[in-house]
């Protein structure tokens, strides 16, 4: 695989995404529906949401809050939330 | 023997706000090289920058991380990194002020359906508990403990009392109590010293994230025999205090640090 260099980092690649995501709540990719709820179908708690999103501040150069927390709930809603933070 | 911390290492775990944070400037102010743990986003980050300006400023070394104390693969990259920063010196101070956890009732409540979750628990108990003795044992793993050296781990007055949405923090705090018994005993060999400061209330973002939070302060700050809340600077001067000796012969305890809140 190419390296991640820093201008590729700002494209969004929604399966790319969705492997990151997945190698972060340790299953795989296919798990990480566009809509299974990260709580409760995936079980993930506060520290790995953290993960998601510091993971995803570094991987796409963006700043992310404490309040989008609350956000970390699908893998759309995360998709969602970053292609309007890179389109920022 | 009463020694300095001049030229020593302090490796503090959530050394970025609070407890950890006016710690860090302390040891720093005696000299002593702070290694730092945090874990927040961008925001937090440049928190994290500008202490760590304030630190270098005070012509120590400075070494801070923003990553997950309680996973495997951050012990894994950063002790190498403190054996190499340390050299056979090793780590002096080890300060684990980690403040992480679910703040949720156990039963369903009135307008409050959400519970906390088996993994949520587990979360809670495994950062502000559990991760102390992971540490622990890999910095003594990798000959990073010499004699002489302190561990402190923050306790509160929720090891034994009960608060509303705290209870998975309180068990944390709990397991965390056991943690420094045993690991005192454990290290007493090694000539290192354990133990737990339960602080009284103070206002950190870690409280202020605690349900009600505002009229436990309150009622700190009316009942407090000094008449005031601790601050984090109260917590810093204890743990400068205690670290100023090479004797472990004071180990396994659980020290008041809370102008004698937890006695009224
Ligand atoms: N504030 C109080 O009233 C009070 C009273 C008694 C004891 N304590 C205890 O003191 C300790 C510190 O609390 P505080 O009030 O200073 O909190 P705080 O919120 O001010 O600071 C917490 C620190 O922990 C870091 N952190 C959290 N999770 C982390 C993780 N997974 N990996 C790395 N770093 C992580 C944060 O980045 C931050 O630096 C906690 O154990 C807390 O229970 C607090």
């Amino acid at each position: 695989m190419p390296e991640q260099t820093t201008s590729a980092a700002a494209v969004l690649d929604t399966e790319d995404l969705r492997s990151t995501i997945a190698e972060i709540l340790d299953v795989d990719p296919s798990e990480v529906t566009d809509t299974a709820d990260f709580k409760e179908d995936l079980d993930v708690d506060s520290l790995l949401a953290l993960e998601i999103l510091v993971t995803l501040e570094r991987k796409y150069q963006v700043k992310m809050e404490e309040s989008n927390l609350q956000l970390m709930r699908s893998f759309k809603v995360v998709h969602d939330l970053l292609a309007e933070k890179l389109a920022a | 023997m009463l020694t300095s911390l001049k030229g020593s290492w302090c490796l503090i775990l959530g050394a970025s706000s609070g407890m950890g944070r006016a710690t860090a400037l302390a040891m720093a102010k005696e000299g002593a090289n702070i290694f730092g743990v945090h874990f927040g986003t961008a925001a937090q980050q440049e928190e994290a920058d500008e202490l760590v300006a304030e630190l270098r400023a005070t012509g120590v070394q400075v070494s801070f991380h923003n990553c997950n104390a309680a996973s495997k693969q951050t012990r894994a990259e950063l002790v190498p990194v403190l054996k190499e920063l340390t050299g056979p010196e090793g780590v002096r101070v080890l300060l684990h002020s980690l403040a992480f956890g679910s703040l949720l009732p156990f039963l369903p409540q009135e307008g409050q359906e959400d519970v906390i979750t088996p993994r949520q628990m587990d979360m809670t108990v495994d950062v502000m508990g559990h991760s102390l003795v992971y540490w622990v044992r890999d910095l003594y793993v990798a000959g990073l403990l010499p004699r002489g050296a302190k561990v402190f781990a923050l306790t509160s007055r929720g090891d034994g009392r009960v608060m509303p949405s705290y209870g998975a923090v309180s068990a944390a705090k709990s397991a965390l109590a056991s943690h420094v018994r045993q690991l005192a005993v454990e290290l007493a060999p090694a000539g290192v010293s354990v133990n737990a400061l339960r602080a009284g209330l103070t206002l950190t973002p870690a409280l202020l994230r605690i349900p009600g939070s505002e009229g436990l302060a309150r009622y700190a700050t009316d009942s407090n025999p000094h008449g005031r809340l601790t601050v984090p600077e109260d917590v810093a001067e204890a743990v400068v205090m205690l670290s100023a000796t090479d004797s472990s012969w004071m180990t396994g305890n659980v020290i008041d640090v809370d102008g004698g809140e937890g006695l009224v």
